[in-house]
């Protein structure tokens, strides 16, 4: 199967990890569309939560939320509600990136063998760019830049009338 | 006089536990937490031990001799059938994947803990 196919099945799991996490441990409104392959090599967020995995296919999980959904996250899984972005804020956000990742490694294990992930990487800030570039040079508009040579395969959500996205950067491991 | 300490490198994850077993109506006198194995095994036995997986940790207290009946459940993001059969043969009680509901929280820990 072409890497692109392989990379929908994992947008899928993706997909059903998140429905899942929602349904459990956040219990918000979920709402999810078609994923798609990011045209724009420069995602704008505030929040990204990042959790890289490797084994037979190598790449990243990452999850992309405005600072006020992350509020509103942590908020609903700590049942207290925070207003300010202090490191329990940043914690629930790695935690997310972190079962939604764990999840899609379960699945991805069953199928291409064991699979390692790394501990999450949350960056935080307001008006950040991440780009992905195909080995040409961008400009950052802010004050952080993230440079892949591949494009996001996106997946939209929306949640409490917020947007987030869960992106997939995805490769085989050579041999 | 029931005791609950909970293991995880993330305080967010042993807030929501520990908020989750409190609103669960099970008996509990006291939460202790730790932000690893090495920490949790030193709180539960009051030994120095060097840094250590969750696995590491069921395997150590389980051989430590001291207080190694302790009921463990895990609760981890790995749910493939090879981590649970082998936290089972670590010497595991119980073990519940992340993401999970109250109630399946409830549910595993209500093996060891009486209701209020």
């Amino acid at each position: 199967m072409a890497i692109e196919g392989i990379m929908e099945n994992v947008a899928s799991d993706i997909t059903s990890a998140t429905k899942t996490l929602f349904e459990t441990m956040i219990m918000l409104d979920l709402k999810y569309d078609n994923s798609f392959f990011e045209d724009d090599t420069q995602i704008k967020t505030d929040v990204i939560g990042m959790v890289s995995f490797t084994g037979k296919y190598h790449g990243v999980i990452a999850l992309f939320c405005s600072k006020k959904f992350a509020l509103k996250v942590a908020s609903t899984m700590l049942m207290t509600e925070l207003n300010e972005f202090t490191n329990d804020v940043k914690d629930a956000v790695g935690e997310v990136s972190n079962m939604i990742a764990g999840n899609v490694k379960t699945k991805l294990t069953a199928q291409y063998g064991e699979m390692n992930l790394s501990i999450p990487i949350v960056i935080a800030g307001e008006g950040l760019s991440i780009t992905a570039v195909n080995n040409h040079p961008v400009v950052a508009e802010t004050t952080l830049s993230c440079f892949s040579k591949d494009p996001w395969l996106m997946t939209p959500f929306i949640s409490s009338g917020e947007k987030f996205d869960v992106g997939l950067l995805l490769k085989e491991s050579s041999k | 006089m029931p005791k609950v300490l909970i293991i995880d490198d993330s305080a967010v994850m042993r807030k929501i536990i520990q908020r989750n077993i409190q609103q669960s109506g099970l008996l509990v006198d006291e939460f202790v937490e730790a932000g690893d194995g090495r920490e949790g095994l030193e709180k539960a036995t009051a030994n120095k031990m060097p840094n250590m997986t969750g696995i590491d940790f069921v395997k150590a207290l389980r051989g430590s001799g001291q207080k190694s009946n302790i009921p463990i459940v895990m609760v981890t993001t790995e749910g493939g059938e090879a981590k649970i059969e082998e936290a089972k043969n670590s010497g595991a009680n119980g073990y519940l994947t992340k993401p999970f509901t109250p109630d399946q929280l409830k549910s595993k820990l209500g093996n060891f803990l009486l209701v209020k």
